[in-house]
Parts: C-alpha cells; structure tokens; sequence
C-alpha cells in the first residue's frame, strides 16, 4: 500500500501533534496535582521529566511513524522484529481502550460549554447538585454520541482536509482563547497570591520521593509521549520533514500549555475564592471532575457583577477545554483507525467500525462514572509499559543506529547527540520500571482487597485487564505481523 | 514576593516558555531558508 497523504505543511504536523499533547489534562489535571504536591515543589521535577522522559519518546514516537509508515503493530515489528509486533498491538490497543472513555469526558465538556453559553449553568447555586443530575441521566450517553460523531467525522475527510485543517482552526484558536483568559485572569484582584504559590517551593517536598513521581505521572500521561499517537501522525510525515525540532516543540509547547492554564486556575481560584482556595484546587471528585464541573461555574458565576461578562468567560473556559479534549479525541480514532486500514481495510469503512466501537464501547463509562475510573487507571497506568515498548524497539533496534539513522537522517534541521542513547537505553526503561512499580505498590495500600479484579482502582483489576489483553495479543502475534506488514510490503 | 519563589518562576518559565520560543524561532529560521532555497 502506498503513503497517499502527507500533512502539508510543516505548520499543520505541528499544530495536529500538539493538539494530541494538549487535552483535559494540562488543564484540570495539571492544576490539582500542582496544588497537591506543593505547588513550586512539583514544578522544578516536572520540568526535569519533560526532559528526560517525553522529549526522548517524542523524539522516538516520530522516528518510529516517519521510517516505517505503520500504525503502532507494523512500526514495533519491524523495528524490534516480528517477534514483538504484540507490543505495537498493546500500544494502539492501550490508546483505544482510553479513546472510549475519554469521549465521553469530551462530551462533559461540550454539555458545559452548550450550558455556559447558554446561561443554563447560572441557574443554579449548586453545582454539585447540578452534575449529579447530568451524570444520572442519559445526557452523558447523548454528547459522548455527539463527540465520537465529531471525531469520526474529520477523521472520515482524511488527513489534510480533516485532521490538519480541523487542528489549525481549533489549535490556534485554543491558544487565543487561553491567552485571553490569562490576560483576565492575571489582573483580577489577589491573583497574585495564587501565582506565588504556584511557583514558591517547599524545601521538604521537592526531597520527598512522592512528589518526583507524580511529576513523572504528569509528563507520562500528559505530554502524549508513548501513546503511540505521535507515531501515528509522524505516518503522514513528508520525508524530507525534521524529527528532533519538531519533537521539541511538541514537548515545550505542551508543558507551555499546561503552565498558562496552571496561571489561569491558581489566578482565579484565589482571587475568588471565599473559603480555602487550596483545598478548592486540590479536590479530586468524582474522575478528576471536581474542579472544573463544580467548583469553577461556581467562581465564574462570581466573577464580576455582569452576568453577560460571567457566561463570556465561562464560555471561553469550557469551549478551550472542549477544543482541547476534541483534538486528542480526534488522534484516537485515527490510531484505531490506521491500525485497520494497515490489516487492508479501506478508510470509510474503518472509520464505520471505529466509530460504532467506539460509541458502544464508551456507553458503559457514559453510564457509570465507577466504570470510567476503572478503565482510567488500568489504561492510564498502561501507557507506562507502552513508553517501555517503545523504548524497548528503539533498544532492539539498535539506539546509536536509530539515532544517526532515522532522528539524524533525511530532512533533519538539527542533529541528536550521543545523550540520546544513554537516555533511550537506560533513562527511559528505568523511570518506567520505577514509576510502574511504585503506582501498582500504591495501590495495594488504598484498597484492602488489592487483588481483587472487580474493584476500581487496585493492583489485581490492573494485572487481570493487562494478562487478558496481552495474552491474546502473544497468541495472534504471528497473525498480526502478517497481515500488517505482508499486506504493506 | 519570596526570593525563592522568583528564582523558581525564572527557571520554570525559562526553560519551558523560553525552550518553546527558541524552537519556534529555530523552525521559522529554517523554513525560511529551506523557502529561499527553492526560489
């Protein structure tokens, strides 16, 4: 099968890419977790990690995309070897399981953005009361429809006209919007106060262990880095297009993000706030919902004595975060769907099966915000071994020979040094070996029942969904392979 | 404000807005030549 269609402009790869990186989680998660490690304390490791774990797996999602033109099973095998196409398998498959959920969370936020502009979200004081009726009823169901429908729509118009020319409108225009929020909410009264404790550390935490890994956490999970996204998109890449500038951008620009959305939240929670801004911040809710669906509309409704000014804010806030969470939808469903198109299914029908799954697949998260955190934490936790798989290849592949092969090779702007090869080989799998261990450790401490595989968020639901899966996929591996690369090559 | 609340905000934003802007301008410089050099 022949590459058709490449990303046009140097321009559209970027803004696609970074419409991947950036979603819900620079902006409601980012903020709770800064607030709950202690502020400047959490920040001095995040930067570190944005160093040392998503750029070298951005660097080496592009690479991986841009020299094989396979979807996550082709790329694996043919970079590891034939052996290990299961892992590629693993990776999309990782990717998918979150792309059913992770659109109905996109319709949260399209269903706060209709009630914000349309003044319905004002009508009440509580909040709480106010989701709670939402996630009861069937309208979750209804806008995770709408968002799959959306996603399925401009993956069906192809890359240039669908996912490059959506991203640029919704990108740019996600940019502007955050600026002018920042812009309002730096010059509210007290905003200082939430700035300076954003970027003022704690001696004792930045030394505690804990905050370090949550910080690796954040880049892990944020950055896109080893979802197997990038490589997907790096599919489209012209050859003559750079790896290791454009992979840097991606990282700086995602953390860039999640720093201004940071400001904007830490702004207007303390300028705002009546009671203890930092508990408000910090509250988790019900999937990481807390602050952004009930505590924020209940400081927009506050924000100034217009009410016409409230919705335009509120408006803008939740119509960034559904920009946000669409364009990383969006990259879901053409890694589901590029990894059928590469078994030899055409495109429109792929998008048909996608999109169907996918809708059906997310009822159950749509009905049950217990089932949705279920699948956030055995996936979330997953995307840990898929940045070890991608590594993995790179490591069997050879590290100095991917470098000065591929990163370094046709159309590079500037060049990777030897730093990479020791980060790849052994940076990469250590942090994974260590984040991976502390976080299913963690778990068997919250739940007295850790091995059972019916509880939410526990050790034993995490390695049962993980066997399952991973078991199929060893058993197909020489299935897999063919169908991929034979039909391809 | 704390002095080691500004040294933080200068490292912080340094690397990641000040990394952003240098790869940005870094794209644009090459783009450019790579246009001048088709012309």
């Amino acid at each position: 099968m022949k590459q058709e269609e490449f990303f046009t402009s140097r321009l559209g790869l970027i803004l696609a890419t970074l419409g991947i990186a950036v979603g819900t989680g620079n902006i409601w998660r980012f903020s709770r977790i800064v607030a709950q490690n202690g502020g400047g304390s959490f920040l001095i490791p995040w930067v570190f990690f944005l160093l040392f774990w998503s750029l070298p797996l951005i660097i080496a999602e592009f690479a991986l995309g841009k020299s094989t033109r396979h979807s996550p099973i082709g790329a694996i095998a043919k970079t590891a070897g034939k052996k290990f196409g299961w892992m590629g398998a693993f990776i999309a498959f990782v990717s998918t399981a979150i792309m059913f959920y992770y659109s109905v969370v996109v319709g949260w936020c399209i269903k706060y953005l209709v009630s914000a502009a349309s003044g319905d979200l004002f009508s009440t004081s509580n909040h709480l009361e106010y989701w709670n009726n939402f996630s009861g009823s069937s309208y979750p169901i209804v806008f995770h429809f709408i968002a799959m429908l959306i996603g399925s729509i401009v993956i069906f118009k192809g890359i240039v006209k669908g996912v490059e020319k959506v991203n640029k409108i919704l990108v740019s225009s996600l940019l502007v919007i955050l600026v002018i929020l920042f812009i309002r909410a730096v010059t509210l009264p007290n905003a200082l106060e939430g700035i300076k404790y954003l970027f003022t550390p704690k001696l004792d935490l930045i030394l505690d262990y804990k905050v370090w890994l949550n910080a690796l956490t954040q880049n892990a999970w944020d950055t896109g880095a080893g979802w197997g996204l990038i490589l997907t998109y790096a599919i489209y890449m012209k050859k003559k297009e750079d790896i290791a500038l454009n992979a840097a951008l991606i990282g700086f620009g995602n953390n860039s993000v999640s720093l201004i959305a940071g400001i904007i939240i830490f702004s207007t929670v303390f300028s705002l706030s009546s009671t203890d801004a930092l508990i408000q911040v910090s509250q988790s809710g019900p999937a990481n919902t807390g602050l952004t669906f009930i505590y924020l509309p209940l400081l927009f409704s506050n924000i100034s004595g217009s009410m016409i000014f409230n919705t335009i804010f509120a408006s803008l806030f939740f119509l960034a975060l559904s920009f946000a969470a669409l364009t990383s939808l969006i990259s879901m469903i053409e890694l589901a769907t590029r990894t059928l198109i590469d078994f030899g299914i055409v495109r429109n029908r792929a998008i048909l099966f996608v999109g169907a799954l996918g809708f059906a697949f997310g009822i159950p998260s749509a009905i049950d915000v217990k089932f949705l955190i279920n699948q956030d934490w055995v996936w979330g936790v997953g995307l840990i071994l898929s940045g070890a798989f991608i590594s993995f290849s790179v490591i069997k592949y050879g590290v100095d020979r991917f470098r000065t092969e591929i990163i370094n090779g046709p159309g590079s702007d500037i060049k990777i040094g030897k730093w990479y090869n020791y980060l790849i080989k052994y940076l990469i799998p250590f942090q994974a070996v260590v984040l991976l261990a502390w976080w299913l450790i963690s778990s068997t401490a919250w739940d007295p029942e850790w091995w059972n595989p019916f509880h939410s968020e526990n050790l034993g639901t995490c390695i049962v969904q993980w066997f399952l899966i991973i078991t199929v996929f060893i058993m197909t591996n020489k299935y897999l392979v063919k169908y991929t690369l034979d039909r391809k090559s | 404000m704390k002095i080691e609340t500004i040294v933080t905000a200068i490292f912080v934003i340094g690397i990641v807005w000040g990394g952003v802007s240098y790869f940005l301008l870094r794209a644009i410089k090459f783009e450019k030549s790579k246009n001048s050099d088709q012309e």
